[in-house]
């Protein structure tokens, strides 16, 4: 690709950690400390979970991550360049997002919607081209929310309209995917398909996922990369045979668990023990 | 209605439409006003359609600021309530315009009822800010605590007047075109700052949706939030200053209008931000003509 200029963020590229986070330390204004030198690494096309209890930082580390959020110490990189250096434009279309809650637009219908995931593509007055249809068509379809495409987000089930919000980022046609525990309205098959689905686009598509999820146990199925994340800080990182024990995550959550092995997966799984 | 996509060809064509339906309006609402003043009277016939071609000009101009602050409003307070004087802009300019017509010259009264709306604007950013953020919530309890205030110090005034003064306040307060004679000057400012607005809203236009559907995507999918809420305040306060200042408060366009055109349109801002504008004229234009009845 021809450089013009210089321009670090044309320059970026895949070497080394796709996104590198170094002694996060966040606060919100006159509050108490929410990350405390928080650091974490992750490969390009690999998928990571951030586990962690209520109130642990794991969304405010995410809002950092899009760049909603400035850190008041260390630094994030994406693709070797600070994130602080990309210019908004460029940042959106290489990072997505899917909130942990989505306020439904007044009257949007559900493909209107996934059409503003190419908000980035699209110029100053949002002229839409066949390219970006077929882009919102395709999510939809990956997300198997096409059957739904032209009824209003209000009509939708959560689960429905979650699959939408997905659909929208997918439209964004982003390097990297963050989700604040995006199956928590889905029932079980639905968890699966998107699960799936993202494990489908981190293979074929060298997306980087990070995903907070409250399910321990769909995490440990899916995901390459697992870190919990304590008191503003990682308790412990590394794949899920190293996070899901209960010598880790007991203390983390302050609650008794047992760890046992799928014998079908080879993948660790959990069982939570009443305390006492 | 099948979903279409939203390119610059329909866009143009879509301007056009709304353009040739506010001309002709406008073309109908001066003939069909004059004939109805000259009722009896046919050689007052030229002057009369100079003062209705007037007074359609006024109306359509009005109308545009009216429905486009409305609009913008809307967006910015995530407020389907949210019309042009919720801020408080209208209460500034009719107080500055009430005391300059007492106590200075009823002429220059909306000079000056103009500039009561620009320091309207730099008092409720200033109340509302929190280090440069304006707040939808805070910046709507703000305006509520403005127009109380202003609301009271009118009714003193009002009071406090002259019996025979009583009657033009009163006047101007429920809004009026060509109440207070030939004001093209003010008419070209009110269009000229519509017409701006409306070209910036175009470009903001995405960024409307976008808030709409929440902060965190919208500022994720690149929209600066804290910017656009700042210009959006600053550019729909200014139109509807002027128009205040050039009509008095004339209320229930800038609510109505893009309620109405979301019905027909949708709640893409892409779509309604140019349709307001002409929509806005049109509707003022025929309501005065139908106060010419």
């Amino acid at each position: 690709m021809a450089q013009v200029g210089g321009n670090p963020v044309a320059a970026a590229t895949a070497a080394g950690p796709y996104i590198e986070v170094r002694d996060l330390e966040f606060a919100y204004p006159k509050g108490p400390r929410v990350l405390a030198g928080l650091s974490l690494t992750v490969e390009r096309g690999r998928l990571a979970c951030l586990l962690g209890p209520n109130g642990s930082g794991k969304t405010t580390l995410l809002r950092i991550l899009i760049g909603l959020l400035s850190p008041s110490k260390g630094e994030v990189r994406l693709a070797g360049i600070r994130l602080a250096d990309y210019p908004r434009g460029a940042l959106a279309r290489r990072i997505a997002y899917v909130p942990q809650e989505t306020l439904a637009a007044v009257g949007f219908t559900a493909l209107e919607t996934v059409l503003m995931g190419r908000s980035p593509h699209t110029g100053a007055l949002g002229f839409e081209a066949a390219r970006d249809w077929y882009a919102a068509r395709e999510a939809l379809r990956l997300t198997d929310a096409g059957a739904f495409a032209e009824r209003g987000l209000e009509e939708l089930s959560g689960g429905e309209r979650q699959r939408v919000i997905i659909a929208r980022a997918l439209a964004q046609e982003p390097d990297v995917m963050l989700l604040d525990e995006p199956t928590s309205f889905l029932d079980i098959r639905h968890q699966h398909a998107i699960y799936g689905l993202l494990r489908r686009l981190v293979k074929e598509r060298e997306l980087t996922v990070v995903c907070v999820s409250h399910d321990l146990n769909l995490a440990a199925a899916y995901a390459d990369r697992l870190v919990l994340v304590s008191r503003g800080r990682v308790a412990a990182a590394g794949e899920p045979d190293e996070v899901i024990r209960s010598e880790v995550l007991s203390p983390v959550y302050e609650t008794p668990v047992e760890v046992r092995r799928d014998d079908a997966t080879g993948r660790p799984y959990l069982l939570p023990r009443p305390p006492g | 209605m099948t979903p279409r996509p939203f390119t610059a060809g329909g866009y143009v064509l879509s301007i056009v439409t709304w353009l040739g339906l506010w001309l002709g309006v406008a073309v109908v609402a001066v003939v069909v006003g004059g004939r109805l003043w000259t009722w009896g009277s046919p050689g007052q016939m030229e002057n009369v359609l100079k003062l209705r071609l007037e007074w359609v000009a006024t109306a359509s101009v009005v109308g545009a600021a009216l429905a486009l602050a409305g609009l913008a409003f809307q967006a910015l307070l995530r407020n389907p309530l949210a019309e042009p004087y919720i801020l408080g802009v209208s209460g500034g300019a009719a107080l500055a315009f009430v005391l300059a017509s007492l106590f200075v010259s009823v002429l220059l009264a909306p000079v000056f009822g103009f500039f009561g709306a620009l320091a309207t604007v730099a008092i409720v950013y200033a109340i509302a800010q929190r280090r440069g953020r304006l707040e939808p919530y805070t910046l709507l309890l703000t305006g509520v605590i403005i127009n109380a205030f202003y609301a009271a110090a009118i009714m003193l005034i009002t009071v406090l007047a002259r019996p025979e003064q009583r009657g033009d306040i009163a006047v101007w307060m429920m809004g009026n075109i060509g109440a207070f004679g030939p004001q093209w000057g003010l008419v070209g400012v009110v269009g000229v700052l519509a017409a701006g607005a409306a070209v910036l809203f175009a470009f903001l236009a995405k960024g409307f949706n976008l808030v709409a559907v929440g902060e965190d995507t919208a500022g994720a999918l690149g929209v600066p939030v804290e910017r656009l809420r700042l210009i959006t305040f600053v550019a729909a306060s200014l139109v509807t200053g002027a128009s205040v200042a050039l009509v008095g408060p004339i209320g229930f366009v800038g609510l109505i209008c893009p309620h109405l055109l979301r019905m027909i349109l949708g709640p893409d801002h892409r779509r309604l931000v140019p349709a307001a504008m002409f929509f806005g004229a049109t509707f003022l234009v025929l309501a005065d003509l139908l106060a010419c009845l």
